[in-house]
């Protein structure tokens, strides 16, 4: 297997799985990968496969873009906490409106096709 | 951590924060003007060959204008080569960190005279590019890369703390009319007009009546940035620089009789990415830079007269109010609705005007704020003065907390 890399993690997203590292050491895992664990130091590592089920932690509807999503506002945008597992963020699709969703708000995960590369986002369940 | 000897501050310069002033100058021309205006400062005079180094806080010139290696470019343009020169990048607390080298290179003995200095021209670029600029301060890859900008992370922290604490806009809200009022009182800040002011001057050009400041926050004259912040939650992008000179506490009373200690420094970093954290209705760099300078300086919160705090947007406050000991965790909405932070509350909090209405050109904003409690330790800050002020505190952050920079200040 190749490091626990940025490049791996978008490979995987090709294929529609959400790929974290997990510590053999401590069990601590890491969405996106690492090729450290920040928990205990620990340097060894194996793949794990994270289910796009998760939670709202935080989140935004976001008017005011980066030049790359201006042609998508408004837009929401969350940190997701995955069931049993770490956060990830990612665009929230559907909402456009801070009401449209909430803390706590279940979602499950949607890959979205972009040219060559996946995006990872969320769509309320 | 401790220090091996004392550090004062004996000289501060800063430029007014403005988006217009400095159309036509570049950062080089705005760093001087605030270094030759600290070198005045200094009461007993000083000369700029007294200077032994250089640090100088500086995001990102590279972007915004196109220019690197900003601490050789000041040092050439004050003449002070070859005197050793180094830039600091720590996202917004890039001065606020060189601060903390400054004290360092003195209470270390290399040197006895430093000059602390933070620099941003960011009205260049128009507002996505200075957006996406700023957005370089957070993950890139895994946060930006995600779809989220720099106030949208501040944001996503204001709804979970909301959703924890039940705070709400509203208490956003009146820390940004409390700063424009401290605004209004400061010559150096961005913006100088209370909001209820700007609210009756924009309401009139569009034909609307505003019954109080609220009423106009709530209105489409104050537009959404990012859920749940609005235009008026978020600060300005300004151009500006701050210096200050520091000296060994050997030598400090040779430029000075009135020099303001540094008693108490932290710094501590974070996950770059919020979504990395445990918590995110906290930030957890501040709690332990703060720890890390009230033990060095023997002081707790309660012993703070007044602070400049990095208030980015009005949410950051709140944290920054809660993580700095000011008030219980989710309480410094409340508190700063009730006016505990205002200029003649309990703990008077950005005096200045904070960044909201001071502006943050985002190089500059830490050494701003040591300006700010020079001036406040020693009874020199005008109409924006804090009754009996004997412990003062800064707080800068980069970004959306993987760095936090806290001095404490006495007499
Ligand atoms: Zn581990």
């Amino acid at each position: 297997m190749e490091g626990f890399t940025v490049k791996a993690f978008h490979d995987f997203l090709r294929e529609n799985k959400i790929m974290g590292s997990r510590c053999k050491d401590c069990e601590g895992v890491n969405l996106p990968p690492r090729p450290v664990c920040p928990v205990c130091g620990g340097r060894d590592l194996e793949w794990v496969e994270i289910r796009g089920k998760g939670v709202v932690e935080a989140y935004t509807v976001i008017t005011v873009p980066l030049t790359k999503m201006s042609n998508r506002c408004p837009y929401a945008v969350g940190v997701v906490k995955m069931d049993g597992g770490p956060s990830v963020s990612g665009l929230i699709l559907g909402v456009t409106e801070g009401d449209d969703v909430s803390v706590g708000s279940r979602v499950v995960a949607e890959f979205v096709k972009e040219g060559d590369e996946t995006v990872l986002c969320f769509r309320q369940t | 951590m401790k220090l091996s000897k004392g550090v004062a501050i004996v000289g501060v310069g800063m430029t007014r924060f403005h988006h217009k002033t400095h159309a036509e100058k570049t950062s080089r021309e705005i760093f001087v003007e605030a270094a030759l205006e600290a070198v005045d400062s200094v009461d007993n005079g000083i000369q700029l060959g007294d200077v032994e180094a250089l640090f100088v806080g500086n995001f990102s010139s590279d972007a915004f204008e196109k220019q690197g290696h900003t601490a050789a470019l000041m040092a050439d343009w004050l003449g002070l080569t070859p005197k050793a020169s180094t830039r600091i990048e720590d996202a917004c607390a890039s001065s606020g960190v060189a601060l903390n080298m400054g004290v360092f290179a003195i209470a270390s003995g290399a040197y006895d005279v430093v000059l602390v200095g933070g620099v941003e021209k960011m009205r260049g670029l128009g507002t996505e590019e200075v957006t996406d600029t700023l957005a370089m301060a957070a993950d890139g890859l895994y946060e930006v890369g995600a779809g989220f900008t720099f106030p949208g992370l501040y944001a996503a922290l204001a709804t979970a703390h909301f959703d924890r604490y039940g705070s709400n806009w509203e208490q956003l809200a009146s820390i940004a009319i409390k700063n424009h009022h401290n605004g209004a009182l400061n010559p150096k800040a961005h913006f100088q007009s209370e909001i209820m002011d700007t609210a009756i001057r924009r309401g009139e050009r569009r034909g609307m009546a505003f019954k109080d400041e609220i009423d106009f926050l709530s209105s489409s004259l104050n537009p959404v940035i990012a859920y749940p912040l609005r235009l008026f939650d978020c600060c300005p992008i300004s151009d500006g620089a701050a210096v200050v000179l520091l000296a060994s506490e050997e030598i400090a009373r040779r430029f000075t009789d009135t020099p303001v200690y540094i008693k108490g420094i932290g710094q501590a970093s974070d996950t770059m990415a919020l979504h990395d954290r445990a918590d995110l209705t906290m930030l957890r760099a501040t709690r332990l830079a703060a720890l890390e300078a009230y033990r060095m300086a023997g002081v707790e919160a309660c012993d703070i007269d007044v602070a400049d705090v990095h208030d980015c947007f009005t949410i950051a406050e709140v944290l920054a109010t809660e993580d700095l000991g000011f008030f219980p965790e989710g309480e410094g909405g409340k508190a700063a609705c009730e006016g505990r932070t205002a200029l003649d509350g309990d703990v008077p909090v950005n005096p200045d005007g904070g960044l909201k209405a001071k502006g943050h050109p985002v190089g500059a904003t830490g050494t701003a704020m040591a300006y700010e409690m020079y001036k406040q330790l020693r009874g020199e800050a005008g109409k924006r003065q804090v009754d009996d002020v004997k412990n003062g505190l800064s707080h800068n952050v980069g970004a959306s907390g993987a760095t936090a920079v806290v001095q404490i200040y006495g007499r």
